[in-house]
């Protein structure tokens, strides 16, 4: 499903010499997986999500999507890849302030030109499953912050995406509300058979994780996912 | 997406950004009511002179029209009606008069035409038929001239008619229905006969009008050439209206720079309010991308924002320009109606609603999308990571704000004509200079305050150099700055061209002490001839030393009606000496004396491309051969003035008829009773009234106010709206912070010093736009009046007034900063538990 191929990207810095970002990253997430990816600040995990989600295009090397080769579409292109084949679940809980949690929800399917009654009809199960039903006419405002994770994550979901990037998907929630977050998410891209790429600096995801892989000065190293919740549990 | 999500997804918005959505509705509103408003000025003011030229000419095509108020022998009617091609031609004698009623007097067009045409020409022509005045020796008046000088169907009224009254009657009155929106037009109508008896004028005619059979046009223009035989015009036959717009150039150009200004500043206001949502505009559109919108989607998006924004503001502008337009911009300009028709209805065109929508959807279009380029334009990975240059652009800015100034410098020098471009380059250069302006006092201010215990100033700098708050604190600071510029600009060249006013008009009626005179508003130029009359009786008034002619009258001069003027030959100024622009007076004076020579407006001159010495010849009745002695200014008369010798003018216009007389006292005698005894002398010839020079000058600088206060009006609209503007995008900018200032009580900053903080930024960023303004409007002033001086020759004294830059910063600085203090206050008691929560 997806398969990064010996990615290289530098980042100008000032007048002075590049900074290598990635460097020669290949990575493999195969339909209905969760892979982990680990790495302190600045370790290159964003770069690699925005590589994949075709936000920037690598130096050298490729990133393919069912075969296809995401990293050289264009503008227009990429918007459209992301639209229908990608979920992006953001750290940023910045929904559309006044708008419910049905709108919110449903927004990338009104974008593919579907009614707002038809986004809505198919984005309630998704809703139901994430335990917003009670929650529906609620706008941003005044939702919790798991709540608002859980509409993020209904959103990214809601065109049944073939890939779904995770970026710190837990970054503002406490544990137990990071922990049946990250539950819903691997249960439900199981069943749907979708890609999950997860970047967490939270120890507690690889529990959740059928690989796990640490990426460092831009090289991706993996580890067994039972060595990264060892680490969880002793934390 | 569809139309259907992007209507509720904006409907679900709205919610949460209602007041600042209805503070841009206001400011784009304020914008588009004062374009609308200005723009229905001045096409009224062209309009109605159109109409009334249409009212009586229909369609016809050519007009055959006498030189001087004489008119010519009406036996020309039966030459031009023979003339091959012509199909119809309509006999008229048209006379300014005073109408006189009990409730009071209006100067209105008496016109008078044959009712046998009546079928042939406009509807108040037409009217006729309705009137049945075809059969009565009667006028018909329309209703609200009536009403308001007092008359009444089938009742008398008194006509004052150069030197005579007259009592005509009343036949009907005239309603909308009858002659639909010529009803507000200055007129009385009757048939030709009863005209030229009532005007003294039997057998005369003032023009003709002609219409042309298919495809004669050129044939029956030759013919009237021939018969005109230099001593008439022909023209076409709706000329006057050509005139006019001439004339009231100056009138409609400067109200449209003004109104454009103001737009500007309501425009301000609007992106000012439109800025408060950016943040949340911001992250939306970082969303809408990262989830696959492309840039167009999101434009569409945001497009509709400002659609529904600049439809709802165009709407309440039109609403609002119409009730401006009813009470600020009605005044007509008074100095006009001396030459022209100039009727008091309101003409709104298509054009003026597109032009004044146009730039609401515009202003909403640029307001909603242009804080927003860099995000939806620029990749993803740039637009939201790095923040903008801002140094680099601000170094860009201000070198091309340079630029602009000095092509400013160039215009105000070089080509004073193209001052409107002037006026756009200085405004451009006040906005592109204001960033590094605003950078160089913050940077003044910090080093200052560090002789300074406190943290409040420390605070201020802070906040105003963040980038959070940078495009805010500039869109708020340039609109203190293009208010101030608009105001300072706008009323220093007003008061420089009403102190050039005033000396003229004190100069124009120093020579006589008392003026023996047509009366009547419509007069003022003293441009109503009469009759020779004895002087005898006046000389012999107890105290009066001379009683000499003034002759003077109104002459179509190609496309513009020029004032003509002779003074009488022992006039001891016959030039107004402030008023010379080229020359030397006393030759000038010398020349004028000795006959042949004319003193001429420099914009005259410069058309007919004539220099001091040159011949040209002036088209009055019989052409005169003038050598030019002197360049003068426009006497206060926008079209121009020639002044002649007293000799020449009668010899040129085939008549000595005078239009006033000039009586000089004896020093010391008492000038009211002298007025009295020179009236009683009248008795006999009481069509005629007695000035005083100082009720004379009273009456013409009331004239002159008339017309500019407009600008003074819209130049305090101004300024209210830039203080609302400012004191509401700086409140809205300060209640936003209460999280931040939360979080600065959690680290330890007292109520005081925070409330001193936004104070400071306040007074520095409000400060810092209203000085840079009012240093710009002052050289706006010297622009300004530099263009009226020199295209269009007004009398301007210049100078840079000072004390109205200084009071319209203190005002607009002071008004707004106290106004923020309440805002203030509240934002710095917020409480510091705010901080921790969610």
């Amino acid at each position: 499903m997806l398969d990064v191929r010996e990615v290289v990207k530098h980042y100008p810095v000032g007048d002075g010499e590049p900074v290598l970002a990635i460097d020669r990253v290949s990575l493999t997430v195969a339909p209905g997986e969760l892979v982990a990816l680990y790495g302190p600040s600045g370790s290159g995990k964003t770069t690699l999500l925005m590589l994949i989600a075709a936000l920037l295009r690598p130096d050298s090397g490729a990133v393919f999507i069912d075969g296809r080769d995401v990293s050289r579409l264009s503008d227009r292109e990429g918007a459209r890849y992301r639209l229908v084949e990608l979920g992006f679940v953001r750290q940023s809980l910045t929904l559309i302030p006044g708008a419910s949690v049905l709108d919110n929800a449903s927004l990338k399917l009104m974008g593919m030109d579907l009614s707002a009654g038809e986004a809505h009809r198919r984005v309630m199960p998704l809703i139901e499953r994430l335990g917003l039903g009670a929650r529906l006419g609620h706008s941003s405002e005044q939702l919790s912050m798991g709540e608002r994770q859980r509409v993020m994550v209904a959103r990214a979901l809601s065109t049944d995406p073939k890939l779904l990037l995770a970026d710190e998907p837990t970054g503002n929630l406490d544990s137990t509300r990071g922990d049946e977050v990250l539950s819903l998410l691997a249960e439900i891209c199981r069943e749907r058979r979708a890609a999950v790429l997860l970047v967490t600096h939270d120890p507690r995801a690889a529990m959740h994780a059928d690989r796990v892989h640490t990426l460092r000065d831009g090289r991706l190293v993996e580890h067994r996912p039972d060595q990264m919740a060892a680490s969880a549990g002793a934390e | 997406m569809k139309l259907s999500n992007i209507v509720r997804l904006y409907r679900v918005r709205l919610r949460t950004r209602l007041v600042q959505e209805l503070f841009a509705v206001l400011g784009i509103a304020v914008g588009v009511a004062l374009l609308f408003a200005s723009q229905v000025a001045s096409t009224s003011l062209d309009g109605s002179v159109r109409q009334i030229t249409t009212g009586i000419v229909g369609q016809m095509r050519f007009q055959l029209v006498a030189r001087a108020p004489e008119g010519f022998d009406q036996r020309l009617l039966g030459d031009v009606v023979r003339l091959p091609g012509v199909r119809n031609a309509i006999p008229v004698l048209e006379e300014r008069v005073n109408m006189v009623g009990h409730r009071g007097a209006a100067t209105v067009d008496l016109l008078g035409t044959d009712p046998r045409f009546a079928g042939l020409g406009g509807p108040l022509v037409r009217s006729f038929a309705y009137a049945r005045l075809a059969e009565l020796s009667a006028l018909a008046v329309p209703a609200p001239i009536a009403q308001a000088v007092g008359v009444s169907s089938l009742r008398p009224v008194q006509l004052q008619i150069g030197a005579h009254v007259q009592t005509a009657l009343v036949g009907t009155t005239l309603s909308a229905g009858d002659i639909g929106a010529l009803v507000d037009s200055p007129i009385a109508v009757g048939p030709l006969r009863y005209i030229q008896h009532l005007t003294g004028m039997s057998g005369r005619l003032t023009s003709i009008f002609v219409d042309c059979r298919p495809g004669a046009d050129a044939l029956v223009l030759a013919g009237l050439t021939r018969l005109a035989a230099g001593s008439l015009n022909v023209r076409p036959a709706d000329f006057d209206a050509t005139l006019f717009s001439q004339a009231a150039g100056p009138t409609n150009q400067s109200t449209l720079l003004f109104a454009t200004i103001s737009a500007l500043v309501g425009f301000l206001f609007a992106f000012n309010a439109m800025l408060l949502t950016v943040p949340q505009r911001r992250n939306l559109v970082e969303d809408l991308r990262l989830d696959g919108f492309s840039a167009w989607m999101i434009v569409r998006f945001l497009l509709f924002d400002a659609l529904v924004l600049g439809v709802i503001a165009s709407l309440a502008g039109l609403l609002l320009g119409d009730v401006l337009s009813l009470g600020l911009f009605d005044a007509n300009p008074g100095y006009l109606s001396l030459g022209f028709p100039v009727g008091s209805q309101r003409i709104v065109t298509w054009q003026s609603v597109a032009i004044a929508v146009g730039g609401g959807m515009a202003a909403a279009c640029i307001g909603v999308l242009a804080p927003l380029k860099r995000e939806i334009s620029s990749p993803l990975a740039i637009a939201f990571t790095t923040p903008p240059r801002i140094k680099g652009r601000r170094v860009w800015a201000f070198a091309i704000g340079l630029a602009c100034l000095l092509a400013t410098t160039a215009i105000l020098f070089a080509a004073p004509r193209a001052a409107i471009a002037g006026i756009v380059s200085l405004i451009a250069a006040l906005l592109l200079l204001l960033p590094a302006t605003l950078a160089g006092v913050l940077a003044a201010f910090d080093r200052l305050r560090r002789a300074f215990s406190g943290v409040s100033p420390y605070l201020a700098v802070i906040e105003l150099r963040s980038n959070a708050n940078s495009a805010r604190a500039l869109a708020i600071a340039a609109t203190g700055a293009i208010a101030v510029f608009g105001s300072v600009a706008i009323e220093g060249a007003h008061r420089n061209l009403q102190q050039g006013l005033d000396h003229l008009v004190h100069q124009l009626n120093a020579p006589a002490d008392l003026w023996v005179i047509p009366p009547g508003a419509q007069n003022l130029l003293a441009t109503t001839p009469f009759h020779t009359i004895s002087t005898s009786a006046i000389a012999r008034v107890s105290g009066v030393t001379a009683v000499e002619p003034l002759r003077a009258s109104l002459l179509d001069y190609e496309s513009r009606r020029v004032w003509v003027l002779a003074p009488p030959d022992g006039a001891p100024d016959p030039i107004p000496p402030s008023q010379l622009v080229s020359g030397n007076l006393a030759t000038a004076a010398a020349r004028l004396h000795a006959g042949g020579w004319a003193v001429i407006s420099q914009a005259l001159a410069s058309e007919h491309h004539l220099r001091i010495g040159q011949s040209f010849q002036l088209p009055s009745p019989r052409i005169g051969t003038f050598r030019v002695a002197a360049l003068i200014t426009n006497l206060g008369w926008p079209p121009g003035a020639v002044i002649l010798g007293s000799a020449d003018y009668a010899r040129a216009w085939r008549s000595g008829n005078p239009s006033a007389y000039y009586v000089r006292l004896a020093p010391g005698t008492a000038t009211a009773q002298a007025r009295l005894a020179v009236q009683r002398a009248l008795a006999r010839q009481s069509g005629l009234g007695v000035e005083t020079s100082a009720q004379r000058e009273r009456r013409q600088r009331s004239a002159s106010r008339q017309g500019l206060q407009r600008l003074t009006e819209i130049s305090s609209l101004v300024l209210i709206a830039a203080v609302m503007a400012m004191a509401a995008a700086m409140g809205s900018m300060i209640l936003q912070r209460r999280r931040h200032l939360a979080d600065m009580k959690v680290d330890g900053f007292r109520r005081g010093e925070l409330w001193r903080a936004l104070l400071l930024e306040s007074a520095l960023l409000l400060g810092t736009g209203c000085s840079l303004g009012a240093g710009f409007g002052i050289y706006g002033q010297l622009l300004l009046s530099h263009a009226l001086a020199t295209v269009t020759g007004f009398p301007v004294v210049f100078s840079a007034d000072a004390s109205t830059a200084l009071s319209s910063f203190l005002i607009v600085t002071a008004v707004a900063v106290a106004i923020v203090a309440i805002p203030g206050h509240l934002a710095a008691r917020v409480r510091p538990a705010i901080s921790l929560q969610d």
